[in-house]
């Protein structure tokens, strides 16, 4: 067991070293560099004079490799370096960027099982019947609209005709609702789909033929397909959160909530490497750690994977 | 039976919710179109109207209860503004931070702009030059917010300060500066200097109270109308009315500055009442506010953020260039471009001194005969062509700032003259084709004036081995005026310098100047004072503004 994890943390680090690099390298390779995004952020041009000993300042100057050995010396020691962007320091930008994405993130996430789950059931269970048509029709409709447009359409209604929210909404729970229900609305609908479609997959399985053949209780077929279905619907919950707390540039930017999506889309534009580095690192941690944990629920859920 | 009774009822709440949302197809309808014009940075005028009928008179109420709510029943004024950038500090000093705290009426420079371009008194009441030497009085009775008076010493160590922190402002190190009294600076600049003055009014040379300031990045002290009350590094900012304040009554108790990126946030915050006024408006904003004057009121001025292209001497010949120039139409991009920009004669506003320049109107016959004067034959499929290859020109673009509605409107009027162009967009223009000359024509933005001087642009665009002297344009004569330029202190020959060298540039066919970007504002009704006709971006609100 204690062997299982050495390899897995030593695989980990292995992972997040080549990834490391392969982005260091692409950022180093992308046109553009950070001192020139800096000096112009505001549109006043600047001469080349001022430019270069921006560079320097910055260490844009140095080789490649000294760049890259020096920041992963520096991540080693625990220390993510300061923004290119502002001096500030980057991992205090992260840590309150990932800290707001995974409360919208959760909470979305919680908000859109609970509902998926059950209407999927509900819709396989109901195959082709009123029920079934609904909720197919609703969860195409909300899979079709794009985040911006529930965004907008949730301000629309929700602040202008009946003034329920403010537009300007605080870091707040009453802050959090419409970005959660932007987040939500289609993470549920594409959840009922996949469940849907996972359910009524093991409902033509030849154990759930067999059952109802014997005259086994429906209740319980349904807890023997929830049970087997369980794996699937794992590795889709894993890769929705990870993909979730990348963050949603489009939501965190109209509802003014600050997290990391939106930080790490405007570093990429300013060119502001420390900062697009230590989102790479933690993601790239989230994203594997995660994975591992859907695996090791997995098996620890169905007997199979063990065969 | 239990089953069923519930699957009855679960979907006769569904269809209920859905009869509902039937209920409101038409408003949705008219959402849905405001939605899909806001999001755009250009579009049919008459189409956003159409939008903008659904978005409604239904806010009157709110606006008027926010009017009320601004000016709040207990006799305080606190005036809630969007502002589109949001930084992570307040250090007047570093970066463009200068510009924000400006815009929040915190910290002041010794001299300001105004509506005419000219570095007005502000923190100092005047300005002499003796060769290279400046004298700069403080005007009287300068106090930070903390009661201490602003000393000549202290106008020094901000300098100083500038000078170490902020890359731009390196310069400033070079020059001698010394406190000759309590209100007297000199600065010996060694060489000739003729912009200092126009420097100075630079937000980020904004003055603050090194001695008494602990923490520069959250709560400096300056001399401005407002202090910080509540600030949120790359959010919101709130400030109060700085009852010291030096320059007398302070209008407004307070202000919110809420950070909004967003155009359509800003414009359902407007339309629900929750802020006053903001500037930067989209087009797509502003036709919906123009449908209700009484409700909004929209204040539109050129401002100093230029749209321009560069022509390429290497690889266009001259009749090209000149067909180019003489075909591009300013006028119905501006139109296009529905009352975000306006029409460009030279790179300054033409209301400025060094803004007096004169283009050769708009010709499409002449730009034909002179295509066709060089060689060129129009072929059947209405491109011209020369020895057998078709005239195509690369143009490159970034998309921001409507350049790309800008490259497909000069790409359009191009091919009804029968020049055919290729669009190439990059993401970083300055490491790209206007670091490689790449292009035959680039597209480019940047603020033209950012002192009320004309050298700063004339150095960065037409100066042979300038960043953005791209395009290939060198002329000796121009050379030799720039260099005049430099040194020139009378006010009045600058001008007809720059005239004269920007009218080089133009008869050259080296550039073409298509808009200047307005500065637009809205303000709700009873607000006046957000800097509405400055055309600088790095004012907002100061002691006059106020709501009524």
């Amino acid at each position: 067991m204690i062997k299982k994890a050495i390899v897995k943390i030593v695989s980990l680090i292995s992972i997040l070293i080549v990834l490391s690099f392969f982005v260091f390298a692409l950022l180093y390779l992308a046109p553009g560099d950070p001192a020139e995004k800096r000096l112009t952020s505001q549109g006043v041009a600047v001469t080349k004079e001022v430019l270069d000993a921006e560079r320097e300042r910055l260490g844009l100057l140095k080789p490649f490799l000294v760049r890259y050995g020096e920041w992963l010396v520096r991540v080693i020691r625990g220390d993510f370096g300061v923004s290119f962007k502002d001096d500030m320091p980057v991992a205090p930008k992260l840590y309150a960027g990932l800290k707001n994405t995974t409360i919208l993130a959760m909470t979305s996430l919680l908000l859109s099982l609970a509902i998926s789950f059950w209407l999927s059931i509900l819709s396989a269970i109901r195959k082709n019947g009123i029920a079934d048509n609904i909720i197919r029709l609703f969860s195409f409709i909300g899979n079709s609209l794009p985040n911006f447009l529930i965004s907008v359409l949730l301000m629309y209604f929700l602040c202008i005709k009946i003034k329920l929210f403010p537009v300007i909404a605080k870091g707040n729970v009453q802050g959090l609702f419409m970005p959660v229900m932007s987040l939500s609305i289609p993470m549920t609908c594409r959840f009922i789909r996949q469940m849907r479609t996972e359910f009524l997959t093991q409902m033509k399985a030849d154990y759930v033929v067999g059952m109802w053949g014997r005259g086994v209780k429906g209740r319980y077929i349904v807890i023997n397909i929830l049970r087997n279905s369980i794996g699937h619907i794992f590795t889709i919950i894993a890769l929705q959160i990870g993909t979730l707390m990348g963050g949603s540039v489009v939501i965190e930017t109209i509802f003014r909530w600050p997290g990391i999506g939106k930080l790490v889309m405007d570093s990429i534009t300013a060119r502001d490497y420390p900062v697009i580095m230590g989102f790479v690192i933690i993601m790239g941690t989230i994203y594997v750690v995660i994975n591992q944990l859907s695996d090791i629920l997995s098996h620890c859920m169905d007997p199979r994977t063990n065969l | 039976m239990k089953k069923k009774v519930l699957s009855i009822l679960l979907t006769a709440a569904i269809a209920l919710s859905a009869v509902g949302c039937g209920g409101t197809g038409n408003t949705n309808t008219e959402s849905s179109n405001e939605s899909a014009e806001s999001t755009e940075t250009t579009g049919d005028q008459s189409d956003a109207e159409t939008g903008s009928e659904g978005a409604d008179h239904a806010e009157a109420d709110s606006q008027d209860a926010a009017t009320e709510e601004s000016a709040a029943s207990d006799g305080t004024k606190i005036l809630k503004t969007a502002a589109s950038f949001a930084y992570p500090s307040l250090d007047v000093h570093k970066e463009y931070y200068g510009w924000y705290t400006s815009i929040y009426g915190v910290s002041e420079a010794l001299f300001k702009m105004n509506e005419n371009m000219e570095a007005a008194p502000c923190l100092a009441k005047d300005a002499t030059v003796d060769g290279s030497v400046w004298t700069i009085t403080l005007n009287d009775g300068v106090a930070f917010s903390n009661g201490t008076p602003l000393t000549a010493e202290m106008v020094v160590k901000n300098l100083q300060r500038v000078a170490e922190v902020n890359e731009r402002f390196a310069y400033l190190a070079d020059f001698e500066m010394s406190a000759v009294d309590d209100k007297t600076i000199i600065i010996d600049t060694k060489e000739v200097y003729p912009t200092l003055r126009n420097e100075l009014a630079s937000p980020e040379l904004g003055m603050v109270d090194l001695d008494a300031t602990t923490d520069f990045d959250n709560d400096p002290i300056c001399t401005g109308p407002f202090v910080i009350s509540s600030f949120q590094p790359e959010g919101d900012v709130e400030v109060a009315k700085n009852e010291n304040y030096w320059g007398g009554d302070v209008k407004l108790d307070g202000a919110v500055f809420y950070y909004m990126q967003e155009d359509d946030p800003k414009l359902l915050a407007m339309q629900s009442g929750e802020i006053d006024c903001y500037n930067s408006v989209s087009s797509a904003a502003l036709a919906v506010y123009e449908q209700e004057p009484e409700n909004y009121n929209v204040v539109s001025i050129p401002g100093a953020r230029l749209q321009f292209y560069i022509l390429n001497e290497n690889t266009l010949d001259d009749a090209v260039r000149q067909a180019i120039n003489l075909t591009v139409d300013k006028d119905k991009i501006a139109e296009y471009l529905s009352g975000t920009v306006s029409p460009a004669v030279g790179p300054f506003s033409t209301s400025a001194e060094y803004g007096k320049v004169t283009v050769p109107a708009v010709d499409t016959d002449k730009a034909k005969e002179v295509l066709e004067a060089d060689g060129y034959t129009l072929g059947s499929d209405g491109i011209y062509e020369k020895d057998g290859q078709k005239l195509s020109i690369n143009i490159k673009y970034y998309a921001a700032r409507a350049l790309d509605t800008l490259a497909l409107l000069i790409q359009e009027q191009l091919k009804a003259v029968g020049i055919d162009s290729v669009l190439g967009v990059e993401e970083d223009p300055d490491s790209t084709y206007i670091a490689n000359s790449d292009f035959d024509l680039a597209l480019y933005c940047m603020i033209a004036d950012k002192s009320g001087d004309p050298l700063y642009f004339i150095e960065s665009t037409l100066k042979d081995g300038s960043y953005y002297d791209c395009g290939g344009f060198d002329d000796a004569h121009c050379e030799e005026l720039i260099d005049q330029l430099k040194f020139e202190t009378d006010t009045t020959k600058r001008a007809e310098l720059a005239n004269e060298i920007v009218q080089i540039a133009i008869d050259d066919n080296a550039f073409g100047y298509v808009g200047l970007f307005n500065n637009t504002t809205v303000l709700r009704p009873g607000v006046s004072g957000f800097a509405e006709d400055i055309p600088f971006d790095f004012y907002g609100i100061d002691a006059e503004t106020d709501i009524k």
